[in-house]
């Protein structure tokens, strides 16, 4: 289940990316969140801004998984149909975001976009590696956010979007579920799978630390990014069990997101 | 007389080989089309191939071959989803596979319901009637998209000259010699 190196890459702060997919001229393409049109309010133009950056990463996702489809051929045929199915679910994902965007009188390509998850994925040259950082980390993170977000558009007044965003929450827990499902199937059938999973997340580690934005810094629109913005969302327990973590799983990405001072001492 | 178990599981073989090209071609597609809304009926497309292989897949181990037994065309029906699959505009890509591909391999299975026995093959003809009522559909997504976005291309040329090398390689299915083995999934 290995395909060959990336056609094309992109070197950002140091680090060794693959490049971009194609995309619109209307679309201003960028590599970090400092370049990114980010409001920390809630006004009408973060709105669209938001509904816009979620509906790329909705893009990227699609590209991802279809990527998945014609680079490895050799999966099994029950996985190659999971990876499709995700396919056409992040396709339809886009169309309802896109959709909304419209309802909100935004357009594609009012924004800056970053195909960060794509230019990250890509460089991994094998199926569970692949699976472990775009379904069991990018997705998975989405399922926390999704869990909050579907609350903040309620809370706002807009059930239109906390609708649709419940729907593709529920369709993430699905493909993050296939993941976590193979990844176990394929590591019992080929222990070394294991460590494919680990240069994969090791990789996602550097990258991450060479392009997080810093504290103090500052991106086009003026916003700065805090000790606080830096936080991980909070952990959406029961989406994550729904999704195929285990138990200890949960427990080690609540740790993470610094929850650790609530669990119980046992688990600490 | 109607087809033997040995040619009609040939025949399914070499569908589901095409609903896997057809699938895997929509997936190359995604990433390296620049138009959104086409992004977005590509990769919704890509299931519905998934799915039509699947239901072949597992007919053909009833036929007596292995499950999801899937079999290259003849090389002048290989030639043309070559041609489909190297097209790189938009448009042209658009009208190739929906105005092209999509009515041809329809006639194909149309051909199929008409050259098997309705009674004894009932099965096969379940799996081909429900990919069937999923073409117009598709086809109705990409005259949608076309609608919304007349600025990607007639791309009529292109589909008409895939049409033509579609029609002249009519015979498709290339039956096993006794021998022959089967394989599981495309190279």
């Amino acid at each position: 289940m290995n395909r060959a190196a990336p056609t094309s890459t992109k070197t950002v702060r140091g680090v060794t990316l693959h490049g971009e997919p194609a995309r619109e001229t209307c679309f201003k393409v960028v590599s970090t969140d400092a370049e990114m049109a980010e409001w920390p309010d809630f006004s009408e133009q973060s709105r669209r801004e938001r509904l816009h950056r979620h509906m790329n990463n909705e893009c990227s996702a699609m590209e991802i998984a279809a990527q998945a489809v014609a680079d490895f051929t050799d999966a099994p045929w029950d996985l190659r149909m999971a990876i499709a199915r995700q396919a056409a679910d992040e396709s339809r994902h886009v169309a309802i975001l896109h959709r909304r965007l419209k309802e909100f009188g935004g357009t594609k390509g009012e924004f800056p976009v970053s195909n960060y998850e794509w230019c990250v994925t890509g460089m991994i040259d094998n199926l569970p590696g692949r699976l472990a950082i775009e379904n069991r980390t990018f997705e998975a993170g989405l399922i926390d956010i999704l869990g909050q977000l579907k609350t903040t558009w309620r809370a706002a007044g807009d059930d239109r979007t906390a609708d649709a965003l419940e729907a593709i929450l529920a369709d993430e827990i699905t493909h993050v579920r296939f993941a976590n499902r193979w990844i176990r199937r394929l590591t019992e059938q080929q222990p070394g799978v294991l460590l494919l999973v680990a240069q994969a997340i090791r990789f996602l580690r550097a990258v991450n630390t060479a392009l997080m934005p810093q504290v103090g810094e500052t991106n086009t629109v003026g916003f700065t990014f805090t000790a606080e913005k830096q936080q991980a969302p909070a952990v959406d327990v029961d989406g994550r069990l729904e999704a195929g973590f285990t138990e200890e799983e949960v427990l080690e990405v609540l740790k993470q997101a610094g929850f650790r001072s609530i669990l119980p001492a046992h688990v600490r | 007389m109607a087809l033997s178990v040995r040619e009609r599981a040939d025949t399914f073989g070499t569908l589901r080989y095409v609903s896997v090209f057809a699938m895997e071609t929509l997936a190359r597609w995604v990433p390296t089309t620049p138009d959104l809304e086409a992004k977005v009926v590509f990769g919704r497309h890509i299931w519905d191939f998934a799915q039509h292989a699947d239901g072949l897949g597992k007919r053909t181990h009833e036929l007596r071959a292995a499950l999801h037994y899937t079999l290259p065309p003849l090389p002048s029906y290989q030639a043309a989803l070559d041609t489909l699959r190297a097209s790189e505009a938009t448009g042209d890509r658009v009208a190739m596979f929906y105005q092209a591909f999509l009515p041809d391999h329809e006639a194909r299975y149309r051909r199929f319901l008409e050259s098997t026995d309705p009674f004894l093959d009932e099965p096969s003809v379940r799996v081909v009637e429900r990919n069937l009522a999923d073409l117009p559909r598709m086809i109705a997504d990409a005259a949608a998209l076309r609608a919304e976005r007349p600025d990607i291309g007639a791309g009529t040329a292109a589909a008409s000259a895939l049409a033509r090398q579609l029609a002249a390689a009519d015979a498709y299915v290339q039956h096993r010699s006794p021998a022959a083995n089967v394989t599981e999934s495309l190279a």
